[in-house]
């Protein structure tokens, strides 16, 4: 069973699965961060968020109301990744795959602990189970000392919007946040 | 640069040409100028067409009004402006006499 979000597309609910909502997350992040420097970027991404809903649409079965991977996935093939219009377009390398970054943030969704790994690994760009051995490892030479390098980073990123998964553990964090803010004044 | 390079910058610099020319077929949405784009050599997706749609409108030479439809919430249709007119005469005069001058230059 999957968990079941309302996402917010050209300011209209349309409920999604958990996991297609990740992925359709890092889309749109994607997407902003390649329209950085466009005058009309939230415009945009309002179209590219109603182009995503009207292929969605198209694709689920009758009677399905919730989008899934199985209609995100190819919808967003379709839609393709977004290309800025450079001004000299001929010949000019730029834009042509040149890899977005997704800034620095805790993603909960598909998240072991609190997913700072998840979330540095989509910063980074690189496969999270890497990020993971690493930080097991770490764990294992360090004696245990690197969990405080973990909290340390679990409570200074930033976390991703819409964090729904581990809601214990975000209560706790968010106050600890608090607290430690009122100690800092 | 291989071979397939150098004509895909070919066509991404006559993109922004081939969609003058469609949207001065009449009044269209993003998806009727894909659909008419399709099976030929532009054919290109949302995530180029959008960006490339708001510059045009920056630039003065398309406009879109919001129109109602049937299944969803309303559309933006596109037409040229005046000026987008004059452009895309400029860019299919200049066309022509590239054309000229390829043909002249030799086989």
């Amino acid at each position: 069973m999957q968990r079941v979000i309302h996402a917010g597309l050209n300011r209209n609910p349309y409920p999604i699965e958990e996991d297609a909502y990740a992925r359709l997350e890092t889309y749109l992040a994607e997407s902003a961060a390649a329209l950085a420097d466009d005058p009309d970027r939230d415009e945009i991404l309002l179209d590219l968020e109603q182009a995503v809903a009207d292929q969605c649409r198209r694709r689920q079965p009758p009677q399905a109301s919730v989008i899934t991977l199985q209609e995100l996935l190819p919808a967003l093939e379709e839609i393709g990744p977004v290309r800025a219009p450079s001004a000299d377009q001929v010949g000019s390398k730029e834009n042509t795959d040149a890899p977005t970054r997704v800034s620095l943030q805790q993603i909960s969704q598909g998240a072991w602990v609190s997913g700072v790994c998840l979330g540095l690994a989509r910063h980074l760009r690189v496969e999270v189970t890497l990020l993971r051995v690493i930080a097991a490892a770490l764990l294992f030479f360090t004696g245990g000392a690197a969990l405080l390098l973990y909290g340390v980073l679990m409570l200074l990123m930033p976390l991703a919007p819409a964090r729904k998964l581990p809601a214990k553990l975000r209560e706790w964090t968010e106050a600890l946040r608090g607290k430690l803010a009122s100690v800092a004044r | 640069m291989t071979r397939e390079n150098n004509l895909s910058a070919m066509k991404k610099g006559l993109l922004e040409f081939v969609v003058l020319k469609v949207v001065g077929t009449g009044q269209l949405y993003a998806a009727d100028i894909l659909g008419r784009l399709d099976g030929t050599e532009f054919a290109t997706q949302e995530g180029t067409l959008y960006p490339l749609l708001s510059k045009l409108r920056r630039e003065g030479f398309v406009h879109y009004e919001w129109q109602e439809s049937s299944l969803g919430p309303p559309r933006k249709y596109y037409r040229l402006t005046p000026e987008g007119r004059g452009h895309l005469d400029t860019l299919d005069l200049y066309w022509k006499t590239i054309d000229r001058t390829l043909a002249e230059l030799g086989r």
